[in-house]
């Protein structure tokens, strides 16, 4: 990333005189092409796959990882990475769900207080990275020890028993639905929406690309780079509490201390699926969504189907290897191309 | 998770360095001590190494611990896990526990496979070994303290959960860690005690969801997806006892998918005030934790165990089994709504 420096610069226009990359990539339409037939597949193998009663719980599922996978895909396009995700979401839910039983919170109380604190343990992240000029790996891991000690110190030992129906609104019930669409799904996918328009059309937006492609070029060009990079942490923190709430929701009455656990490791899978290179200066929300929901549709399938439980595993590694593959490959015909 | 362990077991290396290096000359002291018998009013160091800590069921047991310490007087209760059910970061444990050279080590192992050859080194260190709550039957641990014997578990659930679903129909298994010795052997008394007793009913699926209960909910309703004419499910372990009665509640399919699971009494209140879950089976965690110190003091002290042992007034004959060595607390026991108020965990 910052070796490149004496390279000489690389156009900044491709060959056919577009300034911005086509609307969906290549990747996007290859997930969308496997999803739909796995969703086909599934349809015509199982009873009832292709029902409300299955794709409902399969998009509120779908819904937390993919939240949070829109922040970690900016953050890795600027070449960075946020390991301390999952301990984020286990201290924001631990926090709101006290909260809930204890005050006995309103819903937008209850989200605010998530988001909130999901946002400051962000702000954390984005100050020690963009300040402290150390790399992202060391640092959001050494936040999720701090994160994890943190929760469990809140937890106090006890899981948080009696959590009222506060969040339901976000939930896999009756309540969590409007015209049969999961609100949580639907405010996943505006989120979606409006970051992939804004990393897409606005300076700004293109500005987290120009620092993943290369810090030094971007600083010359006159990006502030340490302003973007905090905000990449912040706006993933923000979506952590968020996606905290969605968790609450969809988990019983009681919250323990597993909640989060691993899921740093199911968002940055989404990310990497959904085409977005771990090397930074590439990547698509859009495409996070869509890997999002092939992993959930696979680990559902795997159920429905009544295979064996770690099948999911081995698929989704699979899923891994080969989207990182495709991206290597790619860019290596990118290098051919402009040498 | 990967990256996790990696760290965890640094620390524990750097930690265990340091023990070594301060704890040399205690360790001629005390080499002497261990395996001969006791002299009154000596203290014995009883570790115990649960799954993880911080969850209600472990925590539950290490009251029971503290409380036996402090009746019976000459055990001073250690007890210390991971906090993720991780086997590597809990041999870590196990091993900080072996340089301390405590007397007893008891350990609720994660991966009973690979706590065997710890065991055999706590064993070569002169440190008597138990298991209890799950069982490393392939080790040289001298007693495994039962919470209830696999038969009284399974065939538990299984009629609990046969008399809500009528006696007949098909049900599913949603399990945790796929290699917990103790959910599978439970899980195998079900299987068979499902096709003698209540040949009109069936397990279809056994799927695991490890400790994530937002999985096991989301397995829950996968279930009920692929088999619509299931009408039960078994929530095997305490986060999905709970998971599977939140994916019936939410599936709206309360009264036709019957539940039952192994969950902690608070944790399934209101499952089992919405009847979403049928009934809990469980033991009383307190009394097995009071019955683990006991054990390990025991086992310090170089006392054979009886046939039937008056533990305390909780626990007046619990038996014991010399051919397994195996300490059994007593039957399961099923929390329902009429006692699940009298248990604070």
């Amino acid at each position: 990333m910052s070796t490149q420096t004496l390279q000489p610069p690389a156009a900044p226009v491709t060959p056919r005189g577009r300034v911005l990359p086509s609307p969906v990539t290549g990747q996007e339409l290859i997930l969308v092409g496997v999803i739909a037939v796995l969703w086909v597949a599934l349809a015509l193998t199982t009873p009832a796959f292709l029902t409300a009663g299955s794709l409902q719980p399969l998009l509120v599922a779908t819904a937390p990882i993919a939240l949070v996978g829109v922040g970690m895909t900016i953050v890795i396009i600027t070449g960075g990475i946020d390991v301390s995700v999952g301990a984020a979401m286990m201290v924001s839910s631990v926090i709101t769900a006290k909260a809930l039983v204890e005050q006995e919170v309103a819903l937008p109380v209850a989200v605010l207080l998530a988001v909130a604190a999901g946002g400051l343990l962000g702000l954390l992240n984005g100050l020690l990275i963009a300040y402290g000029r150390v790399h992202a790996i060391i640092i959001t891991f050494g936040t999720a020890n701090l994160f994890l000690f943190l929760g469990l110190q809140i937890f106090g030992s006890r899981t948080v028993n009696g959590i009222p129906a506060t969040l339901a609104f976000f939930g896999r019930g009756q309540e969590g639905r409007t015209l049969g669409l999961p609100h949580a799904f639907l405010i996943t996918v505006a989120i979606t929406a409006a970051a992939w328009w804004y990393l897409r059309h606005t300076a700004g937006g293109r500005h987290f690309f120009a620092i993943g492609g290369d810090p030094h070029a971007a600083r010359l060009a006159g990006v502030r780079v340490q302003r973007r990079v905090l905000l990449a942490y912040v706006v993933t923190g923000l979506l952590v509490g968020l996606a905290a709430c969605f968790l609450i929701a969809q988990g019983t009455s009681t919250l323990d201390q597993s909640v989060g656990s691993g899921k740093e490791l199911a968002v940055i899978a989404a990310v990497v699926i959904g085409g977005t290179s771990i090397m930074g200066g590439r990547g698509s929300v859009l495409g996070t969504l869509l890997g999002a929901l092939l992993v959930q549709t696979v680990t559902s399938g795997v159920t429905q189907l009544g295979w064996k439980s770690q099948l999911s595993d081995l698929f989704v590694g699979v899923f891994i290897i080969v989207a990182v593959g495709a991206d290597l490959l790619r860019a290596r015909a990118r290098a051919r191309r402009t040498s | 998770m990967r990256l996790n362990g990696t760290l965890a077991r640094g620390v524990a290396v750097a930690a265990v360095a340091a023990l070594a290096l301060t704890g040399c000359t205690k360790k001629n002291e005390t080499d002497g001590g261990t395996g001969t018998g006791a002299t009154a009013g000596e203290t014995y160091k009883v570790a115990f190494v649960p799954k993880l800590q911080g969850v209600p069921y472990f925590e539950a047991m290490n009251t029971g611990g503290q409380k036996a310490a402090k009746e019976l007087g000459n055990v001073e209760w250690l007890y210390q896990g991971p906090t993720q059910a991780d086997a590597a970061a809990q041999a870590d444990i196990v091993r900080s526990y072996i340089q301390q050279k405590v007397d007893t080590l008891i350990v609720a192992p994660n991966d009973p496979d690979s706590m065997a050859p710890l065991l055999q080194q706590a064993k070569d260190a002169g440190i008597h070994v138990a298991t209890s709550d799950t069982d490393a039957p392939n080790s040289v641990r001298e007693v495994f303290v039962n919470q209830a014997s696999a038969e009284g578990i399974g065939q538990g659930l299984t009629d609990a959960l046969m008399t809500a679903m009528g006696g007949k129909g098909k049900y599913a298994i949603v399990s945790c860690g796929q290699t917990a010795e103790n959910l599978n052997a439970w899980i195998k008394v079900q299987q068979a005690y499902t096709k003698e007793k209540y040949p009109e009913a069936q397990i279809v699926d056994v799927v695991y969801a490890g400790e994530d209960q937002a999985k096991a909910t989301q397995m829950a309703t996968d279930l009920m997806n692929a088999h619509p004419d299931l009408t039960g499910l078994v929530g095997e372990c305490t986060s999905s006892a709970p998971g599977v009665a939140q994916a019936v509640r939410d599936a709206g399919k309360v009264g036709k998918v019957f539940t039952v699971g192994l969950g902690t009494p608070q944790s399934m209140k209101p499952y089992l005030a919405d009847k979403s879950s049928s009934a809990s089976i469980l033991w009383d965690v307190e009394n097995l934790g009071y019955l683990t110190a006991w054990a390990g003091a025991q086992l310090a002290a170089g006392k054979p165990f009886a046939a039937t042992n008056n533990v305390s007034s909780a626990l007046p004959a619990v038996a014991y089994d010399e051919s397994t060595k195996t300490m059994l607390l007593g039957p399961a026991l099923a929390i329902t709504t009429e006692n699940v108020d009298k248990f604070s965990y």
